[in-house]
Parts: structure tokens; sequence; C-alpha cells
């Protein structure tokens, strides 16, 4: 990860921390005592299932009256008789202590006694599963100790300084998930610093230039392009945030960018994490909601540039372009609605496909410049207001 | 001369009479389980039922009250061994523990002493 200047870090073999025979060791103890409370447990399962087969029985013998049996009689005979007095048990308590009861409280007493069971085989399956945890970790340490691998450390650098220069590596970043975004922002950001910057300078003076043409790509961006379009205009988006919003009362379409707004900020919790790391507030980052749902594509619109505004096609609201549009600014050109009641689908399109890629580079070299004949046209296209 | 073995030996000094304190408490504790699940039932029994109990080869038959004022005794004798097996463990760690830093305040001295015979 290039950018990261100056990372202190240290470097520690882990067989340092853990010395390999010591785990090893460690891990054997940790074995034998597994193997402990699995006898115990096997002992305690045998309980349990003579203790149902018993209630069974209980529950059985007052069915007749007498039954006949062979008596055992010593230690290797048996004799013929009758257990009689069926209903009549003496169940033993404890600590030598019998109680005379009927086979129903009999049968009571041992479901008690095979709860407690139950209880105690629980607590030892807990112990387990604790055992087996620290087993598991100190043979992958011992492992890992004879294997030689080293525990680096790094510093972590501070959120904020490197913020700004998430942006430039958003743009990168946007294509791949937005939680690898993040990791992939912090990552590149350095990297992309520059180039972002420069390139924002150029698309700054480019919609100024092409004030009024902006034309934001009619292609459906991309979620990720439209993210990375937004993050790395969203500092300056801020600041042109504001005035896109003074402007909106003037602009036809004036709840129309309320309810981009809104789908903004609804969308901007989608992508949080993609608008605090650019330090955007809520507006800033819209990029493309998840579902596509945007009629905002403005959602650029936060990170439009103020000097869009004026000119910002309504496309510039499909579009990611909307950063070079700001929402605000859409309405100005024609009030194309965000929310096109008539039209069943009312969400806007995502359309990933190589055009949007090419579509957010084109823009932001060219800023907002609306007019791309060399854009591809989106397939919805008829959908776009 | 060997490496001296002596702290080491000293050290476990204490050891067996622990090992010894820990069985007998586990012993206790067991028992002390068991008469608590008696109790348990005996408050579960009816008034009238009938209750024995087994001295030797002889089930004699008791009574209710008698068997639960004794079982509650029994109960009572075995949480004051415990507490006592429980004081007689910590005087033993307690020992062990100063012996081990007599033994650790030695040990270098004796080290010093044999690398000084060695060089003789």
């Amino acid at each position: 990860m290039e950018g990261k200047q100056g990372v202190k870090g240290t470097v520690t073999a882990l067989s340092s921390l853990y010395p390999t025979e010591e785990a090893q060791k460690a891990a054997k103890r940790v074995q034998d005592t597994i193997a402990e409370k699995q006898q115990e447990l096997e002992r305690l399962h045998g309980f349990i299932s003579d203790n149902t087969n018993l209630i069974n029985l209980v529950q059985r013998l007052p069915d007749n009256l007498h039954h006949d049996i062979m008596v055992p009689f010593g230690k290797a005979a048996f004799f013929p008789g009758r257990l009689v007095h069926t209903n009549e048990f003496l169940v033993l308590l404890g600590e030598g202590y019998y109680a005379e009861t009927t086979s129903k409280k009999a049968a009571e007493i041992l479901k008690r006694r095979g709860k407690a069971l139950e209880t105690q085989v629980d607590s030892l399956n807990a112990m387990m599963q604790d055992l087996k945890a620290e087993a598991s970790f100190f043979h992958t340490t011992a492992f890992e100790a004879a294997e030689g691998i080293v525990e680096i450390r790094e510093d972590y650098e501070d959120e904020t300084s490197v913020k700004s220069e998430s942006e430039p590596g958003l743009l990168k970043q946007v294509s791949s998930s937005f939680s690898e975004a993040d990791n992939k922002r912090v990552a590149v950001e350095d990297k992309e610093f520059a180039r972002i910057m420069s390139r924002m300078d150029e698309l700054e003076k480019e919609e100024l230039e092409a004030d009024g043409n902006d034309e934001s790509d009619e292609d459906e961006p991309s979620k990720a392009d439209m993210d990375s379009i937004a993050e790395k205009l969203s500092n300056q988006e801020i600041r042109n945030a504001e005035r896109p919003e003074s402007r909106k009362p003037l602009e036809q379409a004036k709840n129309k960018n309320v309810a981009t707004e809104e789908i903004r900020n609804a969308q901007h919790h989608a992508h949080q994490d993609i608008a605090d790391q650019l330090n955007c507030t809520g507006l800033t980052v819209q990029s493309i909601p998840k579902g596509g749902i945007s009629n905002d594509y403005t959602l650029a619109s936060d990170v439009k540039k103020p000097a869009e505004k004026t000119v910002m096609p309504p496309k510039a609201e499909n579009k990611v372009r909307a950063f070079t549009s700001p929402q605000s600014e859409v309405p100005l050109e024609t009030p194309k609605p965000n929310f096109d009641s008539k039209l069943a689908f009312t969400g806007s399109i995502v359309e990933h496909a190589d055009n949007i890629e090419t579509s957010s580079r084109k823009q932001t070299p060219s800023q907002s410049s609306g007019s791309q004949p060399s854009k591809p046209v989106s397939r919805f296209k008829m959908h776009r207001r | 001369m060997a490496p001296i073995q002596f702290p080491h030996m000293v050290f476990l000094y204490g050891i067996p009479d622990i090992a010894k304190n820990h069985q007998v408490r586990k012993k206790y504790t067991i028992q002390l389980g068991e008469n608590e699940l008696v109790l348990k039932e005996l408050d579960l029994l009816k008034e009238d039922a009938n209750v024995y109990k087994l001295i030797g080869p002889v089930l004699v038959k008791q009574d209710l009250a008698e068997a639960n004022a004794n079982v509650r005794k029994r109960i009572e004798y075995i949480s004051a061994e415990l507490k006592r097996l429980d004081a007689a463990l910590q005087d033993l760690e307690e020992k062990q523990n100063s012996k081990k830093e007599a033994i650790l305040k030695v040990q270098p001295r004796i080290q010093s002493l044999q690398a000084g015979k060695a060089k003789d």
C-alpha cells in the first residue's frame, strides 16, 4: 500500500511471543482435558439412558397385578418367582434414604433426576466448547510459531487526514462492492490522490466552461461510477451543494429536488460508509441507489458543481453526471421529473455497462459537458427524463 | 556438581498436601450436592409417606420429620467441613508461596557459589 508514508510498524516473530514447544505442550494439555471431559460426558449419557429405561419400566409395572419373573438368588442363581405389589416402589433418594411411593410418584422423582443430569451434561458441553476453542487456538499458534510466521503491526493513521485522499481512490474502487471499496479506498487513496486532485481541477474547469451544456451522461451510471464520481467531487460538491440548494427554489422541479434530496438522503444511508469516508455530508454521497431507485441519479446532485447548475439538464439527474450537474440544476433545463408518475418505472436505471465506465471517466475530465456524443446512450433513454 | 535440584524439591513441598486437600474437598462437595437433592425430594413427599434408611444391610423405617432433620444436620456438617478445608488450603498455599520466594532469593547465591566452585 503505497501512500502510507512513514508508517511505523513492528515485526515480531510469533515464535517469540508463543514459544513453539510451550504452545504444543499447552495444546496437548488442553487435549487431555478435553478427553477427560469427553469421558465424563459419555458417563452422563449412560446415566441418562438408564434413567429413561427405568422410568419406562416403572410405568409399565403397575399394568399387571403380579408379574412372573426369574428372581436372582445370590451371585449365580435364579429361581422363578412372582413380582407382587406392583404399585409400591422404594425409591432411593440418596445418602441411604429410601422413600416408599407409588409408581407415578417414583416416575416423577426419576424425571427430576433426569433433568438434573441434563443440566450437568449441558454445563459439561459448554466447558468442552471452551476447551475446544482453546485447543484450536493453541494448535494454530503452535503451528504458526513453528512456521516462523511473524506478527506485523502498523500504526493506525488518522482517518481524517486521509479522507481527502480517499476520493481519488474512490474512483478506482467504486466498481467493486462498497465494502470493498472502503478498504480499497483507504488502500489506494494515497495513490490516487494526486491523480484525482488534478482531475478534479480539470473537472471544475470544464464545468465552468460547460455551463449550460452540461449534459449529464445519459447512461445509467453504475453505482460504482456514481459513487466514485460523487466521492471525487465530494469536497467541492459539498460546497457546491450549498449553492444548488439555494437555487432550488428557482428550479421548476423544485419539488423534485426535494424528492431527490430525500432520496439521496435515503441512499446516503445505504452508502454511509462511502459518505463517511468522504467526509461528505449526507448530500454528497448519494451514489447510486442500490436498487437503482434513484430518481436521483442526481444524487450526484450534492456533488454537483454549482457552476453547472443552470445547465444541468435533467439528464444529469439520471446520472452520475449528477455530479457535474447539480441536482438542483437539473430541473432547469427541462423539468424532467425525477419522479415520473406516469411511468411505472420510477427509479433510475442503473446500467452496468462499459459505457458507464467510460462516461464516468469522461465526466471527470470533461466535467459536466453535457453533450458528449461519444457517450454511449443509455438503453433506457426513454425513461430518462 | 549437578545443578541445584534443591530449590525445586523444596518448591514441591506442599504440593501433595494441596492435592490431597483438593481431593477431599471434591468428595465433600459431591456429598453436599447429594444431600441437598435428598432434602428436596423429602420435601416433596407426602406427609404420611414411609421413609427408610439403609444402615448396613438393614432398612430401617424412619419418620419423615426425623429424616428431614437428619439430612439437614448432615448438610450443615458437610458445609462446615468444607469451610475448614478451605482455610487449610489457604494456609498451605501461603506456605508454598513463602517457600517459593525463599528459594528464589537463595538460588542466585547458590548458583554463583557453584560457579565459583567449578572454576577451582
